[in-house]
C-alpha cells in the first residue's frame, strides 16, 4: 500500500471519523433527517476539513508549537465562517435549514483532530488528500445516514435537491412510497441514534471481511507481478 | 538576523494571523453581502406573492415595511401593498404563542376591506404527521382562512370545530389548529384598529 | 458404587422460566375477555397479529445468533411480550404497528440487548413507546365502549378495519368513533387531558358520555379484570405483591392529594387507578423480572418511581397515558436502584 492508498483506507473506512472515531456526532444526529441536509452538511463539513488541512499543513513549519491550537482554531473558525457567509448568499434555503449546525462545524473534533494529528506532520500534498478522505468518509455515513431517514420516515429520496443543485434539481427526488402515517421515529433525533447504532454494528460485522478484501487484494498483486518478472527474465 | 525573544515571535506569528484570517473573513463578507440580502428578499418576496396576487400592487413590497408591537409585544413586520401609491393590502408576521410545541410564525395578508387574502406558516415546531398540517406542503387547511374576516357577528365562528367554531381541527391534533386560528383572528381585530399605511419605512432600523 | 454430589442449591424451585411466562399469560385471560366485551374483537386480531410477529422476530434472531431455535422458544419470552403489547394497542389500529411494534420490541430492545435476562428496558413497552412516538394518530385512536357506538361492528367488520382500514359496510375508523350524538369520542384519560388544557373544570368533563359516576365506562372493568388476573399471580408467588402494592399506592397518593388540593384541576384517584392501563401495567408490565429492580427494597422505590411519573405525565405531559414512558424511565434507575439496596449477606455486619 502507498501512501495515498493508505489515506484512503484509513479515512474511508478503517479510522472512519463518524463509525470509529465517533467524532462530529452532534451535527451527524441532528440535520441527517433527508439525504439532502446531511449532504450539504456533509459537503461544507469537507470544504473545512480540506481547506484547514491544506492551510495548516503550509503554515505548519513557521509556528511555534506553543501558539499552534490557537492558530488551528483560527484557522477553523475564518474557514467556518466564510462557508456559511458563502452558504447563506448561495443555498439560502438550505442555509435556513441547517440552521445553527454550519457555525457549529467550528466544534466538530474531527477538524482540528486532522489538523494535529495529521497536518501539521506531514506535507501539504498528504495532508490535502487526508482532508478529502476524511472528510469523504464522514459524508458517506452523513449521507447513508440521511437517505435511511429519509426513505424510512417520508417514503421520499433527494427531497428538497433543488436547495443545493439548483432550479434544475427540482423533479430529482424519488418518491419510493407515499405512507398513510409518517414513522415519525427515523425523522425524531432517537431514531438517528437507532440508525447509527445499527449503522456501527454493519460496520464492525463486515469489518474483517473488508480488510481482508482490500489489503488481502494488494499483496496478490505484488505476487503476480513478481511472477512476471521471472518468467520473461 | 534580528534577536527577538520567543514570546514576541509567538504573538506576532499569532497577530499576524489574527490579522490574515479576520481580513478573508471581512474580504468574503463584503462580497457576499449583497447576495444574502438579495436572498432574505428574494425569500420574503416568495411567499408575500403566495398570498398577494401579483396584479394587485406595483410598489417594492417587500422595501415598504415598518415594524410594530402586536398584542403580545412582540415586534412583527408590516409589508404594505400599495397601487399607485393607494393603499391595496398589508402583509403582516403573525405569531401564535401557545403551539403544542412552541410559538408558530405565520404570515398573514389583509386587503383595505379587512378581508383575508391568505395565511401561510412561515416556521413552527408541532409535531410531524400532526400537527405540520398547517403546512401548505402537508396540507390545503390553511387555504381556509382566504376570503374571511372577523366581524362582531361572526366573532363566535373563529374557533376549531370542537370549541364550536367554523374551522376542521385535524385528527389527533386540536392544539395547534386553535393556536393558528386564534393568532389569526388576533392579528385581524388588531389591524382593524392600526393604521398602518402612515407611517414610514422603519425595518431597516430593527437590526 | 459412588454418590452423585450435587452443588447447591439443593432446593429446586419448580418455577421455570417457561412456567412463568405462561402463568403470566394466562392470568391475563380474563382481562383480554373483559376487553373484548366492551371494545370489540379488534384486541384478539392485534393480540394474534404481535404474538405471531415476535414469536416469528425471536427464532429469526436466535437463529442469527447461532442458538437452538425451538429449545429457546420454548421458554415463552417472545409469546409474553408479543402478548402484552397486543394488548396495550387500540383493538382497531392498523395491521402493521402490531408488526413494527412487536419487530422493534424483539429485535432493537430484547436481542440487540443480548436475549433474555439481559435486556435493561421492557420491550413490550419499549415497542409500544416506539409506536406511540412514530405513529401517534392511530396510536391514540381508541374506540369507544361499544355500549356507544352508533354502528354494530362485526367480526369481520373489526378483520376488515385492520386491514383495510374501511369497514364491511364502509365506514371508516373516523367515523365510527362518533356517538350516537354525534360526539367523537376518545378515552376517558384522553378527554380528560384535553379538556383540562382547554380551560374545563374536571367536574364538567365528569359529565361526558364516556364516563359513569366519574369513572369511564368499561374501562374500570377492563382495570378489575386485570387486578383480579394480578391478584392470582401474587396467589401463586409468581409475581412479588411488593411493586404493585407500592406502585398503586403512590399512584393513589399523588393524585389523590392533588385532587384534593385542586378538585376541578385534576382527576380523582379512583379515576386514577381504574383507568387507563394502571391495573394492567401494575401486575404485568412493572413486575417484569427482568427489567425491573430485584432487590426487595429496590422493588418498592421502583415501584413509587413509576407511580410518581405516572402521575406526573398524565397530569401534565403530552400524552393521555403515562405507564409505558414512566416504566421505561423507571428500567433506566433500575441498576442505579439495584446498587444502593444490595440486601445485607447473612453473617456479615451491615456496611
Amino acid at each position: 500500500m502507498n501512501q495515498y492508498q493508505e489515506i484512503s483506507w484509513q479515512g474511508l473506512w478503517k479510522n472512519n471519523p463518524a463509525l470509529v472515531q465517533m467524532l462530529g456526532l452532534c451535527p451527524l444526529l441532528a440535520v441527517t433527517n433527508t439525504a439532502v441536509n446531511a449532504l450539504g452538511l456533509g459537503l461544507a463539513t469537507l470544504f473545512v476539513l480540506i481547506g484547514s488541512n491544506i492551510t495548516v499543513s503550509i503554515v505548519r513549519n513557521w509556528i511555534p508549537n506553543e501558539i499552534r491550537i490557537p492558530v488551528f482554531v483560527m484557522v477553523i473558525a475564518s474557514l467556518v465562517t466564510i462557508v456559511q457567509l458563502l452558504m447563506n448568499a448561495y443555498t439560502y434555503e438550505l442555509y435556513q435549514t441547517l440552521g445553527i449546525f454550519i457555525p457549529l462545524i467550528v466544534t466538530n473534533c474531527a477538524i482540528i483532530g486532522r489538523a494535529e494529528a495529521f497536518a501539521s506532520k506531514n506535507s501539504v500534498q498528504f495532508a490535502a488528500y487526508d482532508g478529502l478522505m476524511m472528510g469523504s468518509g464522514f459524508l458517506v455515513v452523513l449521507l447513508a445516514l440521511g437517505a435511511i431517514r429519509e426513505v424510512l420516515g417520508n417514503g421520499t429520496l433527494l427531497q428538497g435537491a433543488e436547495q443545493i443543485f439548483g432550479e434544475a434539481a427540482s423533479n430529482w427526488h424519488l418518491v419510493l412510497f407515499s405512507p398513510e402515517q409518517n414513522f415519525l421515529l427515523a425523522i425524531l433525533p432517537p431514531g438517528a441514534f437507532i440508525i447509527m447504532g445499527l449503522l456501527i454494528a454493519l460496520k464492525n460485522k463486515y469489518d474483517k471481511r473488508i480488510e481482508k478484501l482490500v489489503i488481502g487484494e494488494k499483496t496478490k498483486q505484488t505476487i503476480e507481478r513478481a511472477r512476471v518478472t521471472t518468467e520473461s527474465a | 538576523m534580528l534577536n527577538i525573544h520567543p514570546i514576541s515571535k509567538a504573538s506576532f506569528i499569532l497577530a499576524a494571523f489574527a490579522l490574515v484570517t479576520t481580513g478573508l473573513v471581512a474580504l468574503t463578507h463584503l462580497l457576499t453581502e449583497d447576495t444574502i440580502a438579495q436572498a432574505q428578499e428574494n425569500a420574503i418576496q416568495q411567499t408575500i406573492n403566495q398570498l398577494v396576487p401579483a396584479d394587485m400592487y406595483n410598489n417594492a413590497i417587500a422595501q415598504d415595511c415598518i415594524v410594530k408591537q402586536d398584542v403580545n409585544g412582540e415586534n412583527i413586520r408590516v409589508f404594505r401593498a400599495r397601487f399607485d401609491e393607494h393603499p391595496v393590502a398589508v402583509v403582516l408576521e403573525s405569531i401564535a404563542p401557545n403551539g403544542y410545541n412552541g410559538r408558530i410564525d405565520l404570515l398573514v395578508a389583509i386587503d383595505t376591506e379587512q378581508r383575508i387574502l391568505g395565511v401561510r406558516t412561515v416556521k413552527h415546531t408541532e409535531t410531524p404527521g400532526l400537527g405540520d398540517k398547517i403546512e401548505i406542503k402537508k396540507s390545503n387547511w390553511i387555504t381556509y382562512f382566504a376570503g374571511l374576516s372577523v366581524t362582531d357577528d361572526n366573532q363566535k365562528n373563529w374557533a376549531v370545530r370542537n370549541d364550536g367554531g367554523m374551522f376542521d381541527a385535524f385528527t389527533g391534533a386540536t392544539i395547534t389548529p386553535r393556536a393558528v386560528v386564534g393568532a389569526v383572528k388576533n392579528t385581524l381585530v388588531w389591524a382593524q384598529e392600526q393604521d398602518l399605511f402612515a407611517q414610514g419605512q422603519t425595518c431597516g432600523e430593527k437590526q | 458404587m459412588s454418590f452423585r454430589v450435587a452443588s447447591s442449591p439443593h432446593n429446586h424451585v419448580k418455577n421455570k422460566t417457561s412456567r412463568v411466562m405462561m402463568l403470566v399469560a394466562l392470568a391475563c385471560v380474563p382481562g383480554i375477555l373483559t376487553q373484548v366485551w366492551y371494545f370489540g374483537y379488534g384486541s384478539l386480531i392485534q393480540i394474534l397479529l404481535a404474538v405471531t410477529t415476535a414469536i416469528a422476530a425471536e427464532a429469526l434472531c436466535l437463529q442469527q445468533r447461532n442458538y437452538p431455535v425451538v429449545k429457546r422458544l420454548k421458554d415463552n419470552s417472545a409469546l409474553l411480550t408479543g402478548l402484552l403489547l397486543g394488548i396495550s394497542l387500540p383493538p382497531l389500529a392498523p395491521w402493521w404497528i402490531a408488526v413494527i411494534g412487536s419487530l422493534f420490541a424483539i429485535v432493537i430492545a430484547k436481542q440487540v440487548y443480548g436475549g433474555l435476562g439481559q435486556n435493561i428496558f421492557n420491550p413490550a413497552m419499549a415497542g409500544y413507546v416506539v409506536l406511540l412516538v412514530s405513529f401517534p394518530l392511530s396510536m391514540t385512536l381508541w374506540l369507544p365502549p361499544l355500549t356507544l357506538v352508533e354502528y354494530d361492528i362485526s367480526f369481520v367488520d373489526t378483520l376488515m378495519l385492520i386491514f383495510t382500514g374501511y369497514s364491511e359496510t364502509g365506514y371508516s375508523l373516523a367515523q365510527l368513533r362518533v356517538d350516537l350524538d354525534g360526539f367523537t369520542m376518545a378515552t376517558p384519560l384522553d378527554t380528560i387531558k384535553t379538556g383540562l388544557s382547554n380551560q374545563q373544570t374536571f367536574s364538567e368533563l365528569s359529565q361526558i358520555k364516556v364516563f359513569s359516576e366519574q369513572l369511564g365506562i368499561g374501562w374500570t372493568a377492563v382495570n378489575v379484570a386485570y387486578l383480579c388476573g394480578g391478584l392470582i399471580l401474587i396467589f401463586l408467588k409468581v409475581i412479588n405483591w411488593r411493586i404493585p402494592v407500592a406502585f398503586l399506592t403512590s399512584l393513589f397518593i399523588f393524585s389523590w392529594v392533588c385532587h384534593v388540593a385542586s378538585p376541578d384541576g385534576a382527576a380523582t384517584a379512583s379515576l386514577h387507578l381504574l383507568s387507563g392501563a394502571t391495573m394492567f401495567g401494575a401486575f404485568f408490565i412493572l413486575t417484569d423480572p427482568v427489567s425491573a429492580s430485584t432487590t426487595p427494597r429496590g422493588k418498592i422505590i421502583f415501584a413509587v418511581l413509576v407511580g410518581l411519573l405516572v402521575f406526573f405525565i398524565r397530569q401534565y405531559g403530552g400524552y393521555p397515558d403515562a405507564i409505558a414512558f414512566a416504566v421505561l424511565l423507571a428500567n433506566m434507575c433500575v441498576p442505579l436502584i439495584d446498587y444502593y439496596t444490595k440486601p445485607r449477606v447473612y453473617g456479615h455486619t451491615t456496611r
